[in-house]
């Protein structure tokens, strides 16, 4: 395992040259996703319409792992509802979790896998899933910090 | 007359001299040498404290202060041992020193025992902008329950504690202060000495924080003056859940039980229940006598090697390590104080901590990443977290020139 392998050049791309940053007008849902022990803030907007998502855009302050993941979230969720994401959600979970070694239907977020030898960081993958998801629900705010360091 | 040499200024420490003591320095970490730069975190321990704990289980384990038989006054003999070797680590006598499982604890049996009876509405406890989450948390429950409040006392940006402001808000209504006496974020080594003098002389009763400083620098709690002195094991070399409460003989008089069971009593009855003497009034229970050996075996160590020698090495190793450091393009280091222990918490532009802390262990670097449980803090620099590497005595400037080169990796890597 080498640093190669978690910080991928598709990873490093998509934290150099995060897709769909921004501000989305004309947005129907928007959450905050705040994990206050690492410092990783992420503001999701979202239009959704007949429940499935029509656009996606993102910012904030994160480290390469979080920004990596909702950039490529953000193309993965087009088109789906939030039944699909969640479903999406749990097989990221797995993968992560090291309990898959791959999911097709993730597309470039299989490049996440390696957070199955970085269990410290996995929080900071799955902020990217719970703040949409967030939004979706009309949550507000997510967080994926459970345990205090 | 002619020069007489001077046996008391002793040769400059030369780590590598040391290293080998330390078995997990031989280590190599994703196919790299292991640089530990996280003793602040907890620091690495030499084969002589592992070989003092194994050695107890293997030859004499025993409970202490109960079993007549060989093995047991032979667990005893060490365990108290230890408390001997603490108790001049710090130049204070015997039994004003009470073992806890770390620092945390300590402070807590001062929340808990000293402050939580003593304290009601409209008392206040004073602490600074630089504490541990451990010396802030136990106060808040404190004043969750008696109805005090807590002022803060507030820091430069240097990181250097505001000493006229901190004597300023020892007020009539403070009833207690906690200063931490060497930051595990900044690295500043705050006065001890002057502000418990400040304390005296308001009749203000001041615990000292001392989990970074006993590490680094020698330790004379009659000489700062303070009322409480509370330190940890696993940062002096010695093992995880061991620690110490130092207070003043009359406090620990005072001060009731904080936990009820064997160890801690004269007599019992169902109607009634006569206490030890302090220390061990405190210290119910079977006690970690393996850890408690194993730190006695730990200040031997050190204290053969020198705690001024220690802290000089440390020193010209900090002022290298911040040279060095600082010609890194966009760093930001936090803290900068005149007085300083080897602490360095820095950012760099455009690279956040935690990808910073799992590229650099890639690179066989272990620094710490985060908050340090020390929230305020970061509030106050307006930062989310920071990196952070601290550094020891088994440490080389050759470790701190490859950090400096891998966190160019890094870089370039992620800019």
């Amino acid at each position: 395992m080498t640093a190669a392998d978690l910080y991928t050049q598709a990873v490093l791309d998509h934290y150099r040259s995060p897709r769909n940053y921004g501000e989305l007008p004309g947005f129907t849902h928007a959450a905050d996703g705040h994990n206050p022990l690492c410092g990783d803030r992420l503001h999701v907007q979202v239009h959704a319409s007949g429940g499935r998502v029509a656009a996606m855009r993102f910012r904030g302050e994160a480290c390469a792992i979080a920004t990596a993941t909702t950039s490529m979230l953000s193309e993965l969720a087009l088109g789906r509802d939030s039944q699909q994401l969640a479903a999406l959600a749990a097989l990221f979970a797995q993968l992560v979790s090291g309990e898959l070694e791959q999911a097709p239907s993730l597309m470039e977020l299989n490049a996440m896998r390696e957070l199955a030898y970085h269990p410290l960081r996995r929080k900071c993958a799955l902020l990217a899933f719970a703040t949409l998801s967030a939004a979706l629900a009309g949550a507000g705010a997510a967080s994926t910090e459970r345990i205090v360091e | 007359m002619s020069a007489v040499p001077n046996l008391a200024v002793a040769a400059p420490l030369d780590p590598d001299q040391y290293r080998p003591d330390f078995p997990v320095l031989a280590r190599r970490v994703h196919g790299k040498p292991l640089i530990y730069f996280d003793s602040a975190n907890t620091a690495q321990k030499p084969a002589v404290v592992i070989d003092a704990v194994a050695r107890y289980y293997r030859e004499y384990n025993a409970n202490v202060a109960r079993a007549v038989h060989t093995l047991g006054e032979e667990a005893t003999a060490a365990y108290e041992g230890a408390r001997d070797r603490l108790a001049r680590f710090i130049n204070a006598p015997r039994d004003e020193v009470v073992f806890t499982s770390g620092t945390t604890n300590a402070i807590n049996l001062v929340a808990y025992s000293f402050a939580l009876p003593r304290l009601g509405p409209g008392d206040e406890i004073l602490i600074t902008a630089m504490e541990h989450h451990a010396n802030i948390v136990p106060w808040q429950l404190v004043c969750e329950r008696t109805g005090a409040k807590i002022k803060v006392a507030p820091i430069n940006a240097a990181g250097e504690l505001i000493v006229e402001r901190f004597v300023e808000l020892l007020t009539p209504s403070v009833k207690l202060a906690g200063v931490v006496h060497v930051s595990n974020v900044l690295g500043t080594v705050n006065p001890v000495r002057d502000l418990a003098r400040a304390c005296r002389a308001r009749g203000i009763p001041l615990l000292v924080d001392g989990s970074q400083a006993a590490p680094h620098l020698p330790v004379d709690v009659q000489a700062i003056g303070c009322d409480f002195y509370a330190f940890t094991g696993h940062k002096l070399f010695g093992p995880t859940g061991t620690g110490v409460l130092w207070a003043r003989r009359e406090w620990l008089q005072a001060m009731p039980p904080f936990f009820g069971g064997g160890e801690m009593i004269k007599t019992v009855s169902f109607e009634k229940t006569t206490f030890a003497d302090p220390p061990h009034k405190f210290e119910a229970g079977t006690p970690n006598i393996a850890g408690f050996i194993g730190l006695g075996a730990a200040l031997d160590y050190i204290e053969v090697i020198g705690r001024e020698r220690i802290a000089a090495y440390e020193r010209e190793l900090l002022a290298y390590a911040t040279t060095t450091l600082k010609s890194v393009p966009g760093l930001r280091l936090f803290g900068e104080a005149r007085e300083k222990a080897a602490v360095l918490s820095f950012l760099i532009d455009g690279i956040h901590a935690h990808d910073l802390a799992t590229l650099l262990d890639h690179e066989g670097v272990a620094v710490r990443s985060g908050h340090h449980c020390a929230h305020p803090l970061m509030q106050f620099f307006g930062v989310p977290a920071t990196a952070r590497a601290s550094l020891a005595f088994y440490n080389t400037r050759a470790e701190v020139d490859e950090f400096v080169a891998a966190i160019g990796r890094v870089r370039k890597l992620l800019q």
